[in-house]
């Protein structure tokens, strides 16, 4: 019964998977014939390539970024928002909704609300007279990726804090009214109590994150398509530009080989941080 | 003290950087674009829906409302049965071939269909699946059959075994067991599960950018896409396209909003 | 000739030719048929339109300014009716899917069937992308395909290779209704491969009105444009509503910065191919010239403030708002404009910018964004239905559904443009204009690096940074 889901998983996921490692032996641009390169494609990456070791950097960085902030703040808004009152659930609500626009929806917003001359944000910050806040936001190299990184918080933290809340009602009470009676403080509950019973929630959020953040193509297509000069530049884009704009199909294929061994990397990283968390 | 003032402060600021946007969009796509620059933040001067029906007269937007749903409508529903046929296999087998199977979609799980772009865009091209809705629904399947066989597996795990081994002893075949038994019970896993696919699938902008170039092929995310250069240069429209764009999602999400909760949550959770 | 005084055309032929000025007169209707001027011209090379009644102010025997009829086919004769086809179906092959396109040829179409009932025309539409990949191929494989089309540059040369298209060099009608300048890019080895139809301007347009209040005349050389840029900030304006957030866009204006960077044509389009095929960089003296250009403009305020973040809606809207006087994209934006500002309609000029201080070769800049083609290899009743087809095409009543619904030039004599602002822009054609430069750079990646290079310099930075780092970026492109 389960053969039906097996064959098509099989057959455009790994048989591709595996026509990717033989295009990234060759030269190809899809009007003449491949060309046998062996190894080349590998060795120009990794020793002659600025742009990949650049867009390695801000993929990581990004990832970073995001799983730290979003974890973070995702819990945060959990904590104010465990409790089932009228007003919490109708924050939840809201603060889950930017979840179900889709990224291209959410970057043509934030590609308006970042306008250096008439974006919302900066009109905030001149109408207070923080000019010097008032930042050519997405068209910097030194802000853009930041930018970013801050609206994929914004769109998926009520997804997020939605789990940790879950998370947190799993709590025994008694737990609570056992730290009161010893008269902890908020901080020592969340210390002794909070943090260590939703570690397991963490390891889920951050998980996902993580995955998210390496899928947030939808999202930079929208707003720079990786630029100012790559400085928004992630993996998924990066590919797709080498295969549409450049036709460099080889190229292409050996990027994602190395797109696949950083993710998978990154992945068995936090396993391993958060598992010796958990064990403690 | 420290507490309640950075709880209030905190929740009022986040739900402020969500609903002006929001209203900006809302506004902005009754209004005309001069005024979405020069007064983003003001209520139009007068509500019109001038630019909705501007945007279905010019572009094929309608269109592509049709293609989300088909697409989407079909993704979802082969998907699921899909799924929840392979997650009732895995749940029942105890021996190797469940394991395989399994260990199967965790890769697919791990290493998202993302990373197959070169090799998927030259084998649809081959195959001439490209500038196909047909394409589309089966690189959704790929995509998501994996989470949805793991959210779907963990369901069928949680239910009693004595509720199928009665009905073996019966002799009733594992198709049978699985229709009369499993799938009536696993009705709120399907549901949150099905959620869950209609909003990424609903929302998927890679595949459709990578396989369809069709005017009349596109998705909406696509069609969005193209809008910024193609026909307008002009925010006002853009937002009314955002809208058109949200208003199901918007609408069902108003209306079932424990359901998609659950769902999208679901999907990460048991993920 | 026809010496009637026609104060209306007249009026118009002084703000199409000057592009700007001082009272702009909205022109409401296109020049009468026989147009004819009753004062004598004053300014050499002045001329009417493109029309085989259209006049040029030339200098005759005596050294005085007189009206000559202007000569813009490559033969001689009045432009001729179109062939008349045999019966059957030929398919269509091309990839304008834009919706002006597509309501003009499907009208165009079905008029040509009912005027020969028994011959059809099928369109085959792929985007752009989908068709320039497979085309070829397809079209190799498919003598049906007896008509089709291709894009100037690089695509029309790869299908030239292939031997698949038939010379029309010697078609009556491809020499009395064709605009001569306008067949050089559907030129390749001395043969006529295609015919070069739609023809649009990338170069900067600019707000007549806000213009004439400012009194401002149009800049001669470099250092004029960098004053007017000094001046126009001066009084508030951003000069150049120019979009370095949307690369393609953006890279218009480089089209004004390359046309005199070399000593003529044949030295820049060799520059280009060099930077194309890496045999030279960005630091080359010459490119480093161009460069230079920018700085300068830079330098004097020319661009918007955080140039690099504004988007190519932001640009239009500058413009539209009257924020800014110039607009550097091209024709093809004055549609959107007009959208978002309905007052501007008839209110726009193309300019001519000369970013040099040095030998002017060129004016202004044009494009043929697609020619069509016979095909070598289909038979001859299907190449004589799509030679029928080709020649209707390029009959002026017919070329005028075409442009006047897809609010584009067209390179066919004897059209009528109905819309005001197409009118105003079609006697550029007529100044020293250059095929847009920026597209001989071939390869996407170099083409791609060298506009972000020079968006950088826009942004602030020293190109003595820029251009070596752009270089290597460049460098390891082509090695990949």
């Amino acid at each position: 019964m389960g053969l039906p889901a097996a064959i098509i998983f099989t057959g455009f996921y790994f048989v591709p998977f595996i026509a990717n490692l033989r295009y990234s032996l060759t030269r190809w641009d899809r009007i003449t014939e491949p060309e046998f390169v062996g190894f080349r494609n590998f060795v120009n990456l990794l020793t002659n390539d600025d742009l990949f070791y650049k867009v390695l950097g801000n993929n990581l960085r990004f990832t970073f970024l995001v799983v730290l902030f979003q974890t973070l703040f995702s819990l945060i808004f959990a904590i104010f928002l465990v409790k089932n009152t009228r007003t919490n659930i109708a924050l939840r609500t809201l603060f889950f909704f930017p979840t179900i626009l889709s990224s291209v929806s959410v970057g043509m917003i934030w590609l308006f609300m970042y306008d250096p001359n008439f974006g919302a944000i900066n009109l905030f910050f001149t109408r207070l007279g923080l000019e010097g806040f008032a930042l050519n936001w997405l068209g910097s190299e030194s802000s853009a990726l930041y930018a970013i990184t801050f609206t994929q918080v914004w769109f998926h933290t009520g997804q997020m804090m939605v789990i940790y809340i879950a998370g947190l009602q799993q709590i025994p009470q008694e737990l609570y009214e056992a730290a009161e009676m010893d008269g902890a403080s908020r901080w020592q509950q969340f210390r002794n109590v909070t943090w260590p019973m939703s570690i397991p929630t963490t390891i889920v959020v951050m998980a996902y994150t993580t995955i998210q953040s390496f899928r947030a193509f939808d999202l930079i297509f929208a707003m720079t398509q990786g630029g100012p000069n790559n400085s928004s530049n992630i993996f998924a884009v990066l590919i797709y530009q080498t295969v549409f704009s450049e036709l460099r199909i080889g190229y292409a294929a050996t990027q994602s080989i190395f797109f696949i061994i950083v993710l998978v990397f990154v992945t068995l990283l936090q396993r391993k941080f958060l598992n010796s968390r958990y064990e403690k | 003290m420290i507490y309640k003032v950075s709880r209030i402060v905190s929740l009022f600021v986040f739900s402020i950087l969500i609903i002006i946007p929001s209203l900006i969009v809302v506004f902005g796509s009754t209004k005309t674009d001069s005024e979405v620059y020069n007064k983003p933040l003001a209520l139009p001067e007068k509500w019109s829906l001038d630019n909705f029906r501007f945007l279905f007269e010019v572009s094929n937007v309608g269109r592509s409302f049709l293609n989300s749903l088909i697409v989407t409508g079909f993704s979802v529903t082969i998907t699921l049965i899909l799924a929840s046929m392979c997650a009732f296999a895995i749940s029942r087998m105890i021996t190797v071939t469940g394991r395989v199977l399994f260990s199967l979609f965790a890769v697919g799980l791990a290493i998202p269909g993302q990373v197959n772009l070169v090799p998927i865009f030259i084998l649809f091209n081959d195959l001439q699946l490209t500038n196909k809705l047909s394409g589309l629904v089966l690189i959704n399947i790929v995509t998501t059959l994996p989470i949805s066989v793991f959210i779907l597996t963990a369901f069928f795990r949680e239910l009693p075994k004595e509720m199928y081994e009665v009905s073996e002893v019966d002799g009733a075949t594992p198709l049978r067991v699985y229709r009369s038994i499993a799938l009536p019970l696993s009705r709120p896993a399907m549901g949150a599960t099905a959620i869950f696919l209609f909003v990424i699938t609903w929302n998927e902008l890679l595949f459709p950018l990578l396989l369809i170039t069709d005017n009349d092929k596109r998705t909406l995310p696509l069609s969005l896409l193209s809008f910024r250069g193609e026909f307008f240069s002009n925010y006002s429209m853009i937002f009314t396209a955002v809208m058109v764009a949200s208003i199901p999602m918007v609408v069902m999400y108003l209306l079932m909003q424990r359901s998609f909760i659950a769902g999208l949550t679901a999907g990460a959770v048991k993920g | 000739m026809k010496q009637k005084v026609n104060a209306k055309a007249f009026k118009a032929l002084i703000a199409m030719a000057f592009a700007i000025s001082a009272t702009v007169v909205p022109l409401s209707q296109s020049f009468a048929a026989g147009e004819s001027l009753g004062k004598s011209c004053t300014t050499e090379g002045l001329m009417t339109g493109t029309k085989s009644t259209s006049l040029i102010c030339v200098k005759g025997g005596n050294d005085k300014l007189t009206w000559q009829r202007v000569k813009l086919a490559s033969g001689s004769g009045r432009p001729v009716a179109n062939l008349t086809p045999p019966k059957g179906e030929i398919e269509f092959w091309h990839y304008r899917v834009e919706l002006g396109d597509q309501r003009a040829l499907v009208k165009i179409i079905s008029d040509f069937e009912a005027k020969y009932p028994g011959t059809k025309i099928k369109q085959v539409v792929r985007d752009t992308t989908t068709y320039n990949n497979t085309a070829r191929v397809a079209i190799l494989a498919n003598p049906k395909a007896a008509l089709f089309a291709t894009s100037r540059g690089a695509i029309f040369d790869q299908f030239a290779k292939s031997d698949m298209m038939l010379d029309l060099s010697g078609q009556r009608y491809v020499k009395q209704n064709v605009v001569a300048k306008g067949l050089t890019a559907g030129q390749f080895e001395g043969k006529q491969l295609g015919i070069p139809y739609q023809y649009l301007f990338n170069n900067p347009i600019v707000n007549t009105d806000i213009w004439a209040k400012e009194k401002w005349t149009t800049p001669k050389n470099l250092t004029g444009w960098v004053n007017w840029c000094k001046d126009a900030k001066a009084k508030g304006y951003v000069p150049l509503a120019w979009p370095g957030a949307t690369r393609g866009q953006a890279a218009q204006i480089s089209n004004s910065a390359l046309m005199n960077s070399a000593g003529s044509y044949n030295e820049l389009a060799n520059n280009l191919a060099d930077l194309n095929s890496g045999k030279i960089d960005l630091t080359s003296k010459w490119f480093e010239g161009v460069a230079d250009i920018y700085v300068k403009l830079r330098n004097a305020g020319c661009f918007p403030d955080n140039a690099t973040g504004v988007t190519e809606a932001a640009a239009y809207n500058l413009f539209a708002t009257g924020k800014s006087p110039i607009l550097p994209i091209g024709t093809f934006a004055m549609g959107s404009i007009v959208g978002l500002n309905p007052n501007l309609n008839g209110k726009m000029e193309l300019m001519s910018m000369v970013l040099t201080d040095g030998k002017v070769v060129a004016e202004g800049i044009m494009n043929n964004t697609y020619t069509l083609s016979v095909n070598k290899n289909s038979n001859s009743r299907d190449q004589k239905i799509a030679n029928a087809f080709l020649s209707y095409l390029l009959t002026g009543k017919v070329a005028e559904i075409y442009a006047n619904e897809t609010l584009q030039h067209v390179n066919v004599l004897d059209v009528e443009y109905k819309n005001v602002n197409l009118l105003n822009t079609v006697s550029f054609q007529a100044k020293n204009t250059m095929l847009a430069p920026r597209f001989l750079l071939l390869n996407a990646a170099v083409s791609d690096l060298t506009q972000d290079a020079l968006i950088q310099i826009v942004g602030g930075k020293s190109p003595d940074v820029v251009l070596p780092d752009f270089s290597k970026q460049i460098k390891q492109k082509l090695a990949g």
